[in-house]
């Protein structure tokens, strides 16, 4: 049988590019059946481990996987898939080192919880190397489903469970703009091709009569991608959505989906919609701006630290945005790659400390930083670093990639947009100061809470990620090289 | 083998931070131990930076000690440090106002000292990173950083509304900076298409000033604008001065004396090393406005200071007028007035400072900076009430003491670039004579009420801080040309680079001897202007 013989044969050449994804496609399975048939009910926390171990497999597994194309070219390992891949296999490993604390004091160690991050995950690594327009929404499809299901986790709590929802139906509603964004295209493409680089040359030949289809399909996609990454104006669900979601859960929405959309954000509108970059670059450039002033501008007001997280990443996606847009010059999407490495730092640091202070479950206000460089000194300190890392200020690595991802805008040509960048950035000064106000100009609350022990995970991961981004810069040239073997 | 000086200022720097982790291991609480360490290392930083006064060549106006080494290559991103003769005397000056400003909060700081000294080192270590860099990245870096260090200085050692001061300054810097910085980036660009690789060496920005002269002129203008708002922020001139009341009147006295004698010091520091040079045409051309502003800050800034109640604020006013004044003698683009503005800011370094120690002492005494609340010190105070004498005399221009030098020069100056900046710069002298000399009447004659009577003089600790300054304020008013020499060269270098028409004015009318310097800067470049047609914009 040739056609058997052709699809084994195919298959064979093809199926390295997937040994990641396939790790934790079959762990995730075997967890929940038979595996977890055999673990007590006291016991769930095993999973975590396994977990980790999976996760750390598929990121040795990215390093040997080898660059190349396949799937009917559905699916590609090139620099920026394996760079994007480490960062989301990382943000999945410091999520769940940052989950044990809470499940652990709520009593709620499930293997589902590990089993869907890890397909979460998996859609993800996919997401990062999908070169057609349909692979890219299935991929985003599983991110994005697990994901749903992950923030209303604490069934027990409405907030939660009302977090779930809406992100849910929004999830869902931006899903059906993609899906109909790419089905213009596809007609728009003559009706033969979602491959991203074949569409490039066919829209590219489009004529003239469907140039309105070719507009409405780019900007649906466009606001599609914009739902998933929670960029102004599409960003309602996101506060929300942090603000509800188990802490865990919301520090991995900031750090994993968002590496992953933005990779995919650079493939589609690098590569597929490269040619009618006209009909892209003002939307995205005002989405851009609008996530910046609005993102910043919001997180002024916030009373709970989660809320305030939320916001300003809404302002970070505006500057990784920007990097999107500039991604046209040599080392645009390291630029962009670099500015996510860095902000994956700051936030599992920042996360962690969250987490740790919030203890058993209720809302995170940030009045409960009040005096905390009294009561704990390090934690205030690191806690201090990452602040002021995330509001750009320099010699910090937040700084650095800032500095590199702007120095890129305005070499291609993005000036006010960059001015915009830099005076938001200013903006966002202020926010991440009244925390460090709070911290260390305010007595401490009079009820002091019963001294907890950090634990050796949390402070493994507030002590490393403060230290890099203390010293980040000074191995600036390291970083930038290593980008560029990377991406 | 490089001798052990080369690396002196590397040292004179990096000196102070490496106190501070020192000072981190010692544990909370032994107060002594952290301001006799604070102390130890802020004199031995002083000592170890008199050294590059002595060996500093003073006849060559090259950048002296470099130091360099690879930091970023793809990003032309060196570190690389080195001095001429400007920013010698201030690093001098901050050395100095380093080791006074642990001294005078011996008393003053009653809790948290040891966040407060290391955070003092840490000020002093970003503060003279600012000066001696030799790139533009790491100056960036330096710029930033020091605001951190100022920004707890205040909000936890400061005044009742210390919370919103900090604040203030900080977001004020910050959006300048950015401003700067997008300036630099702009130009960073356009020196990587002429040339075709990446440097962030100031040298290599200055070299730009012809290149971008041949930009296109809102180019050129923008990126003046740029760079003029990111220093004027942190001079501060007129528009711009609203944080420095607040930040000046919350700080504690070291954080004042700081704050006044060093970091606005970086803002005209920043005028003098990158926006002169390296957009000279824009400048010129922007130059009326500019001395507009800094005109109106003389006389605004004397007249604000008149009518306050605090003496700390009025002490604070004094500095928008010192500062304009200093502008004015940059801006007149000439030698004298270049040379004159440097002048001013080590006066007002010197002055300043002193005043704002004074206002400390009887602050810390009393608890009030109202001038009402004083009146008749010098009767139980005299050594205090001798000092501020010097110091107010120093402050309003008294010939034989240091602020007249600098004073006059600018004058010189302003007078060479259009007399009818001379005489408006001169009613702002005479305004700040009258508000110190009603200042220091008003809280040392006059009758002495019960409270004032009980007031001890300086300590003998207190005398030791002042004794330099004082030293100082004599040295510089009888005998300044040391500190000229010093200055000459570089000056000269920066006046050829900005204004290449006033050298060859002035070969003109002189003859023989400038005609080498006119050689030098043979190339006339169209926006630079001889003296009396730039009077008349």
């Amino acid at each position: 049988m040739p056609f058997a013989a052709g699809l084994w044969g195919a298959l064979q050449r093809d199926l390295p590019l997937l040994f990641p994804q396939i790790i934790l496609i079959v762990t995730a399975t075997v967890m929940l059946w038979p595996g977890d048939m055999f673990v007590p009910k006291g016991e769930k926390r095993r999973w975590a481990y396994v977990s980790i171990f999976a996760l750390l497999a598929a990121g040795l597994c990215v390093a040997g996987t080898p660059h190349g194309l396949g799937f009917s070219d559905m699916f590609e390992v090139d620099g920026i898939t394996k760079g994007f891949q480490y960062l989301v296999l990382a943000a999945g490993i410091i999520t769940i080192l940052l989950s044990q604390l809470q499940l652990d004091a709520m009593k709620e160690q499930t293997v589902e919880y590990y089993a869907l991050i890890l397909f979460s995950i998996t859609g993800m690594l996919f997401l990062v190397g999908s070169t057609d327009l349909i692979s890219i929404y299935f991929s985003l499809e599983l991110m994005a489903l697990c994901i749903y299901i992950l923030v209303a986790y604490f069934r027990t709590q409405e907030r939660s469970i009302e977090a779930g929802v809406k992100y849910f139906l929004l999830g869902a509603f931006s899903s059906g703009i993609l899906l109909f964004g790419i089905s213009l295209l596809f007609a728009a493409a003559g009706g033969v091709t979602t491959n991203l680089v074949e569409l490039n040359d066919k829209l590219a030949l489009a004529p003239h009569s469907s140039s309105l289809l070719v507009f409405t399909g780019v900007l649906m996609v466009l606001v599609g991608f914009c739902f998933k990454v929670a960029a102004v104006p599409f960003h309602m669900w996101s506060p929300d959505a942090y603000d509800g979601a188990p802490t865990p859960i919301t520090a991995f929405m900031s750090m994993a989906p968002k590496a992953a959309s933005l990779a995919a954000f650079l493939r589609v509108f690098g590569t597929g919609f490269n040619g009618v970059q006209s009909d892209w670059m003002a939307p995205l450039g005002f989405v851009a701006a609008a996530s910046m002033i609005l993102g910043n501008i919001a997180a002024l007001k916030q009373q709970t630290m989660k809320r305030l997280l939320a916001y300003s990443s809404i302002a970070h996606v505006g500057y990784m945005l920007l990097g999107v847009m500039s991604s046209g010059v040599p080392g645009g999407a390291q630029a962009v790659w670099l500015y996510m490495l860095t902000y994956l730092l700051m936030q599992s640091g920042a996360f962690a400390i969250v987490i740790f202070l919030q203890g058993k479950g209720e809302g995170e206000r940030i009045e409960d930083f009040r005096g905390l460089g009294r009561t704990r000194p390090l934690l205030a300190f690191a806690m201090m670093v990452i602040l002021l890392s995330l509001a750009g200020v320099p010699p910090l690595v937040g700084f650095f990639s800032k500095f590199f991802l702007f120095k890129l805008a305005i070499e291609s040509g993005h000036v006010t947009l960059t001015v915009i960048a830099l005076l938001t950035s200013a903006v966002a000064a202020y926010y991440y100061l009244a925390v460090v106000a709070l911290m260390y100009f305010k007595e401490p609350a009079a009820e002091t809470a019963e001294p907890r022990t950090m634990g050796a995970v949390t402070t493994w991961v507030v002590g490393l990620s403060c230290a890099l981004v203390l010293l980040g810069t000074c191995f600036g040239a390291k970083l930038l090289s290593w980008a560029a073997t990377i991406v | 083998m490089i001798p052990w000086y080369q690396n002196l200022p590397l040292w004179v720097t990096f000196f102070p931070l490496l106190g501070a982790l020192l000072l981190l291991l010692v544990p909370k609480g032994q107060r002594r131990t952290f301001e006799l360490g604070a102390l130890a290392i802020t004199v031995i930083d002083f000592l170890m930076s008199i050294p590059l006064w002595v060996q500093y060549d003073r006849s060559s106006a090259a950048v002296q000690w470099v130091t360099q080494m690879d930091w970023i290559p793809s990003l032309g991103v060196k570190f690389s440090i080195g001095m001429d003769g400007i920013s010698l005397v201030l690093v001098l000056l901050t050395t100095l106002l380093g080791f006074i400003s642990v001294w005078c909060s011996f008393t003053a700081i009653t809790e948290r000292h040891k966040e407060y000294y290391i955070w003092i080192l840490v000020m002093q270590f970003s503060m003279m990173g600012v000066f001696i860099t030799q790139d533009m990245f790491l100056f960036y870096l330096f710029w930033e950083l020091m605001l951190v260090p100022m920004y707890f200085l205040i909000a936890i050692w400061g005044g009742p509304q210390r919370l919103y001061a900090a604040i203030k300054l900080f977001l004020y810097t910050l959006s300048g900076s950015v401003l700067m910085l997008v300036a630099i980036l702009a130009i960073y660009f356009l020196q990587f298409k002429t040339t075709g690789h990446y440097d962030m060496s100031i040298a290599s920005f200055q070299a730009m000033a012809a290149t971008i002269a041949a930009q296109s002129h809102t180019f050129q203008i923008l990126m003046a604008l740029a760079l003029f708002v990111g220093f004027a922020i942190k001079v501060p001139m007129f528009p711009f001065h609203t944080w420095l009341p607040d930040a000046h009147v919350e700080a504690p006295t070291a954080g004042s004396v700081i704050l006044a004698g060093i970091l606005l010091k970086m803002g005209t520091y920043g005028f003098v090393r990158f926006l002169l040079p390296i957009v000279p045409k824009a400048t010129m051309e922007l130059m009326p406005y500019f001395m507009g502003l800094a005109l109106i800050g003389v006389i605004y800034g004397a007249l604000v200071a008149m009518i306050q109640k605090d003496m700390k604020k009025l002490v604070a006013y004094s500095s928008v007028s010192h500062l304009g004044l200093c502008m004015l003698g940059l801006f007149a683009m000439n030698p004298n007035g270049i040379t004159g503005g440097i002048f001013q800011m080590i006066n007002h370094g010197i002055s300043t400072s002193a005043l704002f120690l004074l206002v400390g002492i009887v602050y810390e005494r009393r608890h009030t900076r109202l001038i009402a609340e004083y009146g008749g010190l010098s009767k139980t105070m005299p050594v205090y009430a001798t000092i501020f004498m010097i110091m107010t005399m120093s402050s309003i221009g008294l010939p034989g003491l240091n602020g007249f030098i600098g004073e006059f020069a600018i004058l010189q100056g302003a007078f060479q670039a259009a007399p009818w900046l001379a005489v408006l710069a001169t009613t702002g002298i005479v305004l700040g004579a009258a508000y110190m000399l009603w200042l220091f009447q008003r809280a040392m004659f006059g009758p002495i009420s019960e409270v004032n009577a009980k007031m001890k003089d300086l300590s003998a600790r207190e005398i030791a801080y002042f004794m330099p300054l004082v030293v100082a304020a004599f040295w510089i008013g009888l005998y300044p040309k040391p500190v000229m020499d010093v200055l000459r060269a570089p000056v000269i270098k920066l006046v050829q680079q900005v204004n290449p028409g006033f050298y060859k004015q002035e070969a003109l009318e002189a003859g023989q001897r400038a005609a080498a310097k006119a050689g030098m800067a043979a190339m006339p470049m169209p926006g630079a202007k001889t003296e009396p047609e730039e009077g008349g914009n």
